[in-house]
């Protein structure tokens, strides 16, 4: 049969895999087809990988066994929700056995030797990996144009980005070339893309999601999280992915959802908060403007309380979140010096090889943040940047505790506008940086994060200023990721 | 703001070659970059031992040996880009005079 991939779910396509209206192998031809039609044109994978099929075959048995068994003393339940479901993995995830990159040259022909621990327990479910998708260079961006094998381009209209870090993943999405992905988010690389591609995109709780396997960036931002069509699939993937890892020191058992004991102000939907002063702060667009008013307005009209609130220190967040940035990952990446692994050129002596080594394989906006990093992180300068950004890092997480005392979501915009062009902000670190003024408050935090989009029809769209998509944040207490699923699937009507 | 001294400095400490193209591109978004980052200093905010620290905290696990397969160390190994039986080969650090 014929599958309409437009439309599918997981839950759907996991129906009618039970039904056997299509098989696993029949639902990632379907995907791998539309690749082949439209990933040349948009670019979201680097690879699509060979043996995709046979990991859908191997579905099928999994299927074919659980049918076989119903009835019978050993019968179960149900078969696992992603067996057989496709996934397009951002290409900082290691897949053991696949070439993992982070659309590096350092690191172009870099195989996986162990698997990172979310793809595990995706693999265990059943679930297929399609290919592994397009980002900026180790997560540095906003755009995926700093990808050392060239930009994605946003489905939605190809002159444009579709936004960064995990611009090839929520294209994927977007595009049909995939039912769910994978992202990592280090200060918006999931939320940013998917409000640029018009999908749902979750940043979970710092600790929630395992990060063994996952290149790391920004330590004390980074985590991975889900990338889908809807917020039930965001939600089925977060549920399968997050937990205790003995592998991820940091990541945390207690106060995660979805067992987290719901300690809401409002009584019947939760109370909504909206940081107007912070939301003044630089550019905004009068398209996300007058979305944002009509989303408020819609979720009144629902029956959410909304309140002002204050968060003062969030006027830094941009300052403190880029010098952290730049010191964590000039140390992260000390690690490619073409000794142990990756990319290698000869110099004239052992210093000298990895002065050529990393010239020759890290793009410009890798190296220029290795320098930023090594100045904010020298002596002199040390308290006066770093030291003194950690502690403002407290005052803005202390803001939003004081802010979660009396509302249970923070609703901004995920951006402050639309995809801009291909090329627009490319030559402007400072104007790409400004992007992520809304997203990277979540990462400093701590706090669980998810854009949804924010157009609130098709038909209201036409007649609006833009017809590019634009993603709504909602933020909510440490471990609360249920509070958000919730909220979002309540306005994005998929409760009815 | 920065100086070209400066910035050969950081490129020295962190091991990466700059050509004179990329020096000068790289003071001028040094400029705009750390100007927009100096906001910061006006912040009023105490500067305590627990502050600077952050969020985080030591997680340990067991002094125990990891045991790995023979097949992944030889992946382990593989992917180094100069290798000589089981060790990972590397220029001479200790010139011969």
């Amino acid at each position: 049969m014929k599958i309409d991939i437009t439309n599918l779910t997981i839950k759907k396509a996991h129906e009618s895999l039970k039904k056997g209206d299509f098989t696993a192998v029949e639902l990632t031809r379907s995907y791998l087809n539309e690749i082949a039609t439209k990933n040349k044109d948009v670019h979201a994978y680097l690879e699509v990988f060979d043996d995709a099929l046979e990991a859908a075959k191997k579905a099928d048995e999994i299927i074919a066994d659980f049918n076989k068994k119903i009835g019978s003393a050993d019968s179960e339940k149900d078969f696992p929700m992603l067996c057989g479901i496709p996934f397009a993995i951002k290409d900082n995830i290691l897949i053991k056995g696949k070439t993992a990159s982070s659309a590096s040259k350092i690191l172009e022909h870099y195989k996986a030797t162990y698997y990172a621990t979310a793809a595990l327990r995706l693999a265990k479910e059943g679930a297929i990996f399609l290919g592994r998708t397009n980002m900026d260079e180790f997560a540095m961006g906003g755009s995926t144009e700093n990808s050392a094998y060239g930009p994605t381009k946003n489905p939605h209209d190809l002159s444009r980005v579709p936004g960064g870090t995990s611009g090839g993943s929520a294209a994927a999405v977007a595009s049909n070339m995939a039912l769910v992905a994978l992202g990592s988010d280090t200060g918006g690389s999931i939320r940013q893309p998917s409000s640029f591609c018009g999908v749902v995109g979750l940043k979970p709780t710092y600790g929630a999601v395992s990060r063994y396997g996952l290149m790391a960036a920004v330590s004390s931002f980074d985590q991975i999280g889900p990338i889908a069509n809807t917020v039930e699939d965001a939600e089925i993937v977060f549920n399968v992915i997050y937990g205790k890892d003995a592998k991820d020191g940091t990541t945390i058992i207690e106060g995660v959802s979805p067992t987290y004991p719901l300690k809401r102000i409002g009584k019947k939907k939760p109370v909504i908060g909206i940081p107007r002063a912070f939301m003044s702060l630089g550019g905004i667009d009068p398209a996300v403007k007058s979305e944002f008013e009509a989303a408020e307005k819609k979720f009144k009209d629902m029956g959410y309380e909304i309140k002002d609130i204050e968060l003062p220190a969030n006027k830094y967040a941009l300052s403190v979140y880029y010098i952290l940035n730049f010191a964590e990952v000039s140390s992260n990446m000390a690690r490619y010096d073409g000794v142990k692994y990756g990319l290698h050129v000869d110099g004239k002596d052992g210093i000298d090889d990895y002065f050529k080594t990393r010239r020759a394989g890290l793009g410009r906006e890798v190296i220029r943040r290795i320098l930023l990093g090594t100045y904010v992180l020298s002596s002199g300068y040390y308290d006066a940047y770093y030291n003194r950004a950690n502690a403002v890092r407290r005052m803005i997480t202390d803001d939003f505790k004081k802010a979660f005392e009396g509302v249970d979501i923070i609703a901004t915009p995920t951006t402050p506008g639309p995809a801009f062009k291909i090329g627009e902000k490319s030559n402007d670190p400072m104007a790409m940086y400004l992007e992520d003024i809304f997203t990277v408050t979540a990462n400093l935090t701590g706090l669980p994060a998810m854009s949804i989009p924010m157009q609130i029809s098709k038909e209201a769209k036409k007649e609006k200023a833009t017809q590019l998509p634009l993603g709504l944040q909602l933020t909510a207490r440490h471990g609360d990721e249920r509070t958000l699923f919730e909220t979002g699937k309540d306005f994005l009507g998929e409760l009815e | 703001m920065i100086t070209t001294a400066e910035l050969e400095h950081l490129a020295k400490l962190a091991r990466i070659d700059l050509s004179e193209d990329d020096k000068k591109s790289l003071i001028k978004e040094f400029d705009s970059i750390l100007g927009y980052i100096d906001q910061l200093k006006k912040a009023d905010v105490k500067m305590d031992a627990e502050g600077r620290v952050g969020a985080v905290k030591n997680v340990t696990r067991p002094d125990e040996a990891v045991k790995t397969s023979a097949e992944d160390r030889e992946r382990l190994l593989d992917e180094a880009p100069d290798r000589e039986e089981d060790f990972i080969a590397v220029k001479k650090i200790i010139a011969q005079d």
